[in-house]
């Protein structure tokens, strides 16, 4: 029963997201843009290498990475950071706090329908073709359940984090600025634009320790690894869990302290 | 039984920065800490009764909207105690939310993309209604207004009426004990509002639901409330039945016409006809202020339609604003 009241935020966003139809139409092409450019990037990368394999990655691989990346970003990008932002802004947000539901949790529902809209048309799709074109430079095995476990914690993670600084749009009253900020951040350092491997050593070990590639390095690194170690399949996911606790103690408590500001100081 | 919505001395503050004027103000203002305390609402005392409709009137600005936000618990009182359903708003905010309903006016809490019965289904499972009290309720509202053509028909498309009557049903949905409305018949037209009038009238009256209504209209505290609570700057003003209030300041209303001829030369002549009222001329029209408890307007119109060809005509209620002038003038005792 309990369980209901966040469902039907999922089915509402399904339906929501399935009326704009031009919309995904329009998000469709601009991935393949996208890609187009990024392919012709890459091959241009490799062919002034000279070598067929640059830090331990073909050409091809680097690019089922990218493609995969852009899908993978392409379903979990919720724009919370907008969505907090402009409610801020337009008053909304009153609205939604009078809802007997925690705001942090009624928005996740309320996103959630677009999760498994995008799954379907977007992330699905791509994979489905990548898999097919490629002919088996994907492994299907264990490693496709490992992976759906790794996403479904990487949205936590991005979640938490596009929450935190979402709530910094309670104090700065401003989005654009620091929206893009955000992006550019955790977009470079996940490994979404660039895969990690590329970076050079000491910004590698400090990558590692951050909660960015938690988001997509992780997940990919499990769909993409041929012959997985348990250790490291391990690591990785154990390293997820850890981030996804603390992001979303962490964003937890800054939107508590910040809602306190606002209730004594008003907004 | 105890009052539904108990406020006592309640003052809520707010630290606002001083902004300076300029370039380099702006920049300075940057590294400021110069902040003035700002006191939105002073020392502000009421009960409220379980299904009371009570109109919460002031100029823009007077702290309605503060107080309204500590009832529902979005912000916390600077000072003072608030109860409402015996629960503290801002510690108990979520369970709370069950308990009240709200409409904003210019803003809808409906889902845009989606019809309107989608909203309620979405309501229904949030606020967990059982299906039985949301089939009697959709039976009442069928009842009350026509809303099966509204049901199928996404919230983006329709008229800011239709809207506003939406989500006016909305904030009922749940039964909730206290809904508040902010302004809800801004900006619609004579017969949305009477009908928006109509419907939160007898929600009151089938619910028992306590209504706390924010308005600058004065036809709508007419139509709706025994009760009235005006505030200025903060401070309360009056808290009083409307009867007192009117019998305070009489039931001043302004008849408007237009007659053929000039108008200054008219007026003359109809100040000789009517000498309990005040009558003057601007270029456009000639203003009679009548005192409803002399002589009903209709049977002024009348008198005067014998005697002078009428071109148009209006009709003006006193204001808010003109109240609370006059409050201010007189005291109230």
């Amino acid at each position: 029963m309990k369980l209901k009241k966040y469902l039907t935020l999922t089915r509402a966003g399904i339906i929501e997201s399935l009326q704009f139809r031009l919309a995904t139409v329009v998000m469709v092409i601009g991935n393949i843009l996208y890609l187009i450019v990024v392919y012709f990037l890459w091959k241009a990368i490799y062919a002034s290498s000279g070598t067929d394999i640059v830090n331990g990655m073909t050409f091809s691989d680097t690019l089922i990475y990218l493609v995969l990346a852009t899908a993978l970003f392409n379903f979990m990008e919720m724009y919370t950071v907008w969505e907090i932002g402009r409610s801020i802004q337009s008053g909304k947000i009153v609205l939604d706090l009078l809802k007997p539901i925690e705001y942090r949790r009624y928005l996740f529902w309320s996103y959630s329908g677009s999760f498994i809209t995008q799954f379907f048309f977007t992330f699905l799709p791509t994979f489905i073709i990548v898999a097919a074109v490629t002919h088996g430079a994907i492994h299907l095995g264990l490693n496709l359940l490992f992976f759906v476990i790794s996403v479904v914690m990487a949205v936590s993670i991005n979640y938490s984090i596009d929450f935190l600084v979402g709530t910094i749009c309670l104090y700065t009253e401003s989005i654009w600025g620091i929206n893009i900020m955000k992006q550019v951040i955790v977009l470079l350092l996940s490994g979404a634009t660039i895969p990690i491997a590329f970076f050079p050593e000491p910004l590698k070990t400090i990558v590692y320790y951050l909660p960015f590639q938690s988001i997509y390095n992780a997940p990919l690194s499990i769909l993409l690894d041929g012959t997985p170690q348990p250790q490291t399949v391990l690591v990785t996911l154990g390293t997820q869990l850890l981030w996804c606790i603390v992001m979303m103690i962490l964003s937890r408590l800054f939107w508590k302290i910040s809602l306190r500001q606002i209730t004594v100081n008003g907004g | 039984m105890s009052p539904i919505i108990e406020i006592k001395n309640v003052t809520k503050e707010f630290k606002v920065l001083n902004r300076r004027e300029g370039l380099r103000g702006s920049l300075k203002d940057l590294f400021s800490r110069d902040y003035r305390t700002v006191r939105a609402v002073d020392n502000i005392s009421m009960d409220i009764e379980q299904g009371e409709i009570v109109g919460y009137l002031g100029p823009n600005g007077a702290g309605k909207s503060t107080t309204i936000k500590m009832m529902t618990g979005v912000l916390e009182p600077t000072s003072g105690e608030i109860l409402v359903g015996g629960n503290v708003p801002y510690q108990n905010r979520t369970k709370n939310a069950q308990e009240i309903g709200v409409v904003f006016g210019q803003r809808s809490q409906l889902w845009w993309a989606l019809p309107l019965v989608e909203s309620f289904r979405l309501l229904k499972d949030i606020y967990q209604i059982s299906d039985a009290d949301y089939d009697n309720m959709l039976a009442l509202y069928q009842s009350l207004v026509d809303i099966e053509p509204l049901l199928h028909k996404p919230v983006r498309q329709m008229s800011l009426g239709q809207r506003t009557l939406s989500d006016i049903l909305a904030a009922f949905l749940h039964d909730p004990k206290i809904v508040f409305l902010d302004e809800p018949t801004i900006g619609l037209d004579v017969s949305m509002k009477s009908k928006i009038r109509t419907l939160i009238h007898a929600l009151n009256r089938e619910k028992k639901t306590t209504v706390i209504l924010t308005t600058h209209d004065m036809g709508d505290v007419d139509a709706l409330c025994r009760r009235i609570v005006i505030i200025d700057k903060g401070k309360m003003l009056y808290d009083n039945d409307i009867e007192h209030l009117k019998g305070f300041f009489g039931s001043y209303r302004t008849l408007k016409i237009r007659v053929d001829g000039d108008l200054k030369t008219q007026a003359d002549v109809i100040q000789n006809a009517l000498r309990d009222f005040s009558v003057s001329a601007d270029d456009e029209w000639i203003s009679i202020l009548v005192d409803e408890e002399k002589a009903k307007v209709i049977d002024v119109l009348g008198q005067l339609q014998r005697s002078f060809s009428l071109r148009d005509m209006q009709l003006e209620e006193i204001s808010t604003e003109e109240v609370i002038k006059k409050i201010y003038e007189e005291g109230v005792q």
